[in-house]
């Protein structure tokens, strides 16, 4: 019946440890790691919190109780051996009480021990900036820093207790990532020995007296506003606009988050100024940009990206975008553009809206480049397009059409206007190198779709190969297929999740009858004075190229596809060859004998990257960096940084209903294979942007007021208001933030 | 055995879980849960553990948390619950049915003060106030007994003998929330010390009617055999005791336990945490040459009438140590434990700690100097703790 822990109650050898910190900070589970260590050196532990109800923010104790027998004591520490204080702010006579002369104060804070000197000299202090090394290390909630883990390696060290002890025992606990932090702090910690001859304070015998406590059938006097609890605080929310994924991959700089917020919010004018900032061209992009946006928007993870690409058609087809007049320049500049396609489009824009005064040489008939020239009327209505056009040259551009600007001519271009911005695109075609290149019946793609979107007559028949697989093969093929071919096959060396093209051309393309033929790479073309079959070789896939694709290998085995006509849509390149002999490009800016000439590239010609979008937004670099050089101080525009965007994991997908995309609607494949009109017939309403998160723009979702549990947010305008006398800075708020619109800063 | 520095919230899911995996080859394991502090942690642990052929019900009140363990008692599942404080009240319908039913449900009580006002710390009047629902009541003082008398309580319960549900008691954060070094058997021991529950009155494939209409002679019987079943539960607890230092290698607390009795003139009784501190105070009386001893009441229902008459034997002097207040009447346990001293025995009633204040070795000091100074006993005497 005897039983070793009712037979002897000893608390011989016992060392008492009191954690002093705010409800949040982890205080407790720092109590339990000092016990877990303990624990693995042999000796008997108990641990445990001391708290009341008020949850984050409040003042609380934990205590962790160390013997050599076992514990049966069950009181809370009134004379500790060590003290740890996780937050700075709490220091005061009262967390001290108790603490024996000599023992350690073990601080959180950036302070050296003997600044604390004065104050608390007769312990024997250490500090740490723990709060400092947590947060470098990221250790915390999705709203604030959490010191526990850190401040228990400062501990260790300041009680020469094993490291390596301790490592094991936040392995055992879960802890194994928090350990890098616990051994910086193990390092960092400062001490100051307390000054000899130091002792325990005596036991005080007296218990302390008890407070009166009033009645229940008497009414209690203050409200609970009476506790300040603002001075708990250490971090307090702000608001502020984080980047959204869509608007930081947006190659045109396209504020993407905010013009469909502006749409949700106001409506399509508020919509369309905001487009107006940045592109001249959504009518345009709107059909046919491939939307990194779409591919980088957050909503993906939860049930499909907002259809940003179909809502800026739709704006655009309601309000004109391109309408920024602006009062002309007190000393206007003449600037030329040499290419009137979207590159050279988008600069006109900005340099007209600055009030400067634009000049296009174009050596087609008409504006527009490849979007007249190259993308098909059944993706891009051509009243579409010239409509766009329009507006831009309503502002004051002027046009020199039909005009052909060769290598000769450039120099007095520059020499004749104060700057001058090239912007033909990629007007080189690749090939494919082979045998019978020249037969009657191979063509370029690029040649092709000029004949039939100028309205050349291209009346075909029989079968057509096209080769490639971008946007430009597609479009040859569908436009195969619309001028009478009877079938129509693409082939490509790679396979289908690494073709280039827009996913939505494909799956257009294969329900109108284009048969895809994969891992074929072109060796030659056969005929007799006509051609009749497409060589091909087998291509298998190897390791992955610098694109991070497989990289094609292709083998001795051959195949023979017969055709009629065969299309080369293989890439373009720029036509390097433009520039003057001794021209250099640099940065955007031609330069002679190291020196910079007031001359940019613009667009395709400058980065090859391909895309109307890239074309826009470099358009819009070049006629800024031109502005800068002329010394007029406009701010060149810099594609922002991906990595700082609002992650997936930002955002409370738990706060959004789940809706499906709105997709737009589509001409039947059997009918419209026959025609050129366009296909897609755009979205039915705007309903769609309120399917955007608003990624890091407060939308005044209120939230954050909801969730507070101190109920001190309040509602100013759309903006907010936080009651700082009473934020315990608990970060709920922010935690809860659906949109990461809010942080925790310092306080 | 592994040795684990947990709470005694997760040492009873934990025990539970193991009393839950060891009846896998028998008719499984159902749990109605519903949160309630200092009780939550116990049951968040219990939810992710996943129990072959077991499965925890989250239900919406602890009315039909109690309903659940029922249901899947009758059908001969071995069951688990755990509740506190106001929860217990919303659940005491279903508390008497389960024992009515003479079911082993098998309920963890966090002791927590009722409210209002509400107040989350320890004394004893939620798990007193369920004194007559015909449960077994056990109260412990540490972490490792809240673990090893959950193991114990299916053991007892179950026995077919008993069929009696089984309340095991532990101070709120003393207990609940405070993290020691704990002993847990592997499962091939536990499975060894619990066989698979094998209920006789469960539902089969036949219907039957279950809790219908009991006429007067019927309830007469009935109630007077769940007398009889609760007279046993001392002996089949000493054959369990017997049972758990065979398999697992330490001892299970006897009902009563003693503490430097042997020549004492004096007892402080008492219950859970607060017989942790009486025992530091009999220590320190001892080396002032008063001759105390101390009494832990583990087990309050049935009432250990025996083993009490025996220590109280030849005694002058008992305080008993209540943290509970029936008002109009003053402690549960001294109430009681008054009807079984001796005659001329002094036992006089001190209620403290109520509310979960930190009743320290100066507190009960007091007690055993107003003990060792008075004539005669008088009105039960309020000991005011403070925070």
């Amino acid at each position: 019946m005897s039983q070793a822990r009712d037979t002897q109650a000893s608390e011989r050898a016992a060392m008492e440890i009191r954690l002093h910190g705010r409800g949040g900070q982890g205080g407790v589970t720092c109590a339990k790691l000092l016990a877990a260590v303990y624990a693995r050196l042999g000796k008997a532990v108990q641990t445990f919190g001391d708290y009341a109800g008020e949850r984050s923010g409040a003042p609380i104790r934990a205590y962790t109780r160390v013997s050599d027998s076992p514990i049966s004591n069950r009181n809370k520490l009134y004379q500790p051996d060590h003290l740890v204080v996780l937050d700075p702010t709490l220091l005061g006579p009262e967390v001290v009480s108790g603490l024996a002369e000599g023992g350690t104060l073990l601080l959180n804070t950036p302070l050296s021990p003997e600044a604390m000197a004065a104050q608390f000299g007769r312990f024997r202090l250490a500090t740490v900036d723990a709060t400092a090394i947590a947060r470098k290390h990221g250790i915390g909630t999705r709203s604030v820093v959490i010191v526990n883990t850190t401040l228990a390696g400062a501990f260790a060290r300041a009680l020469d207790l094993p490291l390596e002890v301790l490592e094991a025992a936040y392995r055992e606990l879960g802890f194994e990532s928090n350990v890098p932090a616990a051994r910086e702090a193990y390092s960092a910690l400062r001490v100051r020995e307390a000054p000899a001859g130091g002792g325990r304070l005596p036991r005080p015998a007296v218990l302390p007296g008890l407070p009166a406590v009033l009645p229940l059938s008497e009414h209690k006097e203050g409200p609970p506003t009476g506790l300040k609890t603002g001075s708990w605080r250490t971090q307090a929310p702000f608001y502020l606009r984080n980047p959204a994924p869509c608007s930081v991959r947006c190659p045109a700089g396209n504020d993407v988050v905010g013009f469909v917020q502006a749409l949700a919010r106001s409506g399509e004018a508020a919509a369309a100024e905001v487009l107006g900032r940045t592109t001249p061209l959504s009518a345009v992009c709107g059909r046919v940009c491939p939307a990194p946006c779409m591919e980088g928007c957050n909503r993906r993870e939860l049930d499909g990206a907002v259809n940003v690409r179909g809502l800026e058609r739709w704006i655009a087809e309601r309000v004109p975008v391109a309408v920024r007049a602006a009062p002309a320049h007190p000393s206007p500049r003449r600037i030329a553009i040499v290419g009137g396609g979207p590159a050279g489009l988008s600069a006109a824009y900005v340099l007209a809206t600055a009030g400067h005064r634009p000049i296009i040489f174009e050596a087609e008939r008409e504006l527009g480049g490849v979007l007249r020239t190259g993308i098909p009327t059944y993706r891009l209505s051509r009243a579409a397009l010239d409509g766009e056009i329009d507006s831009i040259l309503r502002l004051g551009v002027e046009v020199r059409s039909g005009q052909k600007v060769d290598r000769a001519r450039i120099p007095e271009l520059a020499r004749a206007h104060d700057a001058l911005l090239i912007a033909t695109g990629l007007q080189r075609l690749r090939r494919v190198d082979g045998p019978g290149e020249a037969l009657s019946g191979v063509e370029q793609g690029i040649h092709f779709l000029r004949r039939i979107n100028l309205g050349e007559k291209a009346r075909l028949s029989g079968a057509v190969v096209v080769l490639g697989g971008g946007n430009t093969a597609m479009d040859c093929a569908r436009s195969a297929l619309r001028a009478g071919a009877a079938k129509v096959t693409v082939v490509y060396r790679r396979t289908r999740a690494e073709m280039p093209a827009i996913a939505e051309e494909i799956d257009q393309a294969v329900e109108e009858g284009v048969e895809l033929v994969f891992l074929r790479q072109p060796l030659g073309f056969a005929g007799a004075g006509k051609l009749e079959a497409v060589e091909l070789a087998e291509v298998e896939l190897g390791p992955p190229d610098a694109s991070g694709r497989r990289r094609p290998v292709t083998t001795d085995r051959k195949t023979s596809l017969g055709c009629d006509l065969a299309l080369l849509a293989l890439g373009q390149s720029a036509d390097a060859s433009l520039l003057p002999a001794g021209w250099k490009l640099e940065a955007g800016r031609a330069h002679a004998d190291g020196r910079p000439l007031n001359v940019f590239a613009a667009g395709d010609f400058s980065t090859g990257e391909g895309t109307v979008a890239h074309a826009i937004g470099d358009g819009r670099r070049a006629a800024q960096r031109a502005l800068a050089a002329l010394g007029l101080e406009a701010e060149v525009w810099a594609p922002p940084d991906a990595p700082k965007a609002v992650r997936p994991q930002d955002v409370r997908m738990g706060h959004f209903e789940g809706r499906p995309p709105a997709h737009e609607p589509t001409a039947p494949a059997a009918e419209r294979v026959h025609n050129f009109e366009e296909v897609g017939r755009g979205l039915r309403d705007g309903a769609e942007a309120r399917r955007c998160f608003s990624c890091g723009d407060c939308t005044s979702c209120d939230t954050c007021l909801v969730y507070c549990p101190e109920g001190i947010i309040r509602r100013k305008g759309t903006a907010y208001e936080v009651d700082l006398a009473f934020c315990k800075g608990c970060g709920i708020c922010v935690a809860e933030c659906p949109r990461k619109a809010m942080e925790m800063r310092a306080s | 055995m592994s040795r684990e520095l947990v709470s005694a919230n997760h040492a009873a899911a934990m025990a539970a879980v193991l009393a839950a995996r060891a009846n896998r080859s028998g008719r499984g394991f159902g749990s109605g849960v519903y949160p309630i502090t200092p009780q939550t942690e116990c049951i968040e642990l219990l939810c992710e553990e996943e129990i072959e052929k077991g499965q925890v019900v989250r239900v919406e009140s602890e009315h039909s948390a109690m309903a659940v363990c029922i249901g899947f008692s009758l059908g001969g599942a071995r069951t688990f619950t755990a509740s506190s404080s106001n929860g217990l009240a919303y659940m005491a319908e279903n508390v008497f049915n389960a024992a009515f039913y003479r079911l082993p449900v098998v309920m963890m009580a966090v002791n927590r003060t009722l409210g209002p006002p509400w107040n989350i710390w320890v004394d004893h009047g939620d798990t007193l106030m369920l004194r007559d629902a015909g449960w077994v009541q056990l109260y412990c003082e540490d972490n490792q007994e809240v673990a090893d008398t959950i193991l114990a309580a299916y053991r007892l319960g179950e026995d077919p003998r008993i069929l009696l549900p089984v309340m095991v008691c532990q101070d709120a954060f003393i207990l609940s929330h405070t993290m020691m070094l704990t002993d847990f058997p592997e499962q091939p021991e536990v499975d060894a010390f619990l066989p698979p529950l094998e209920l006789p009155h469960r539902l089969t494939d036949r219907p039957r009617v279950v809790g219908g209409l009991d006429f007067p002679r019927e309830t007469e019987v009935h109630r007077i055999q769940h007398a009889n079943a609760m007279a046993l539960v001392p002996e089949v607890y000493r054959e369990v005791q017997a049972t758990f230092r065979s398999r697992f290698g330490r001892a299970l607390a006897d009902p009563v336990v003693p503490y430097r009795v042997e020549d004492a003139e004096m007892l402080l009784v008492s219950m859970g945490t607060t017989a942790s501190t009486v025992r530091t105070v009999v220590d320190r009386a001892r080396e002032r040459g008063i001759r105390a001893g101390a009494l832990r009441l583990r087990m309050f229902r049935p009432f250990p009438e025996e083993a009490l008459r025996g220590y109280l034997a030849g005694r002058a002097r008992v305080g008993v140590l209540d943290r509970n207040l029936c008002p109009g009447l003053g402690g549960i346990v001294w109430a009681e434990l008054r009807g079984v001293a001796p005659p001329g025995c002094l036992v006089q009633g001190y209620v403290l700690g109520m509310g979960g204040g930190d009743i320290r070795p100066e507190h009960v000091e007091r007690v055993l100097q107003d003990l060792t100074s008075r004539q005669r006993a008088g009105e039960p005497s309020f000991v005011e703790v403070g925070s």
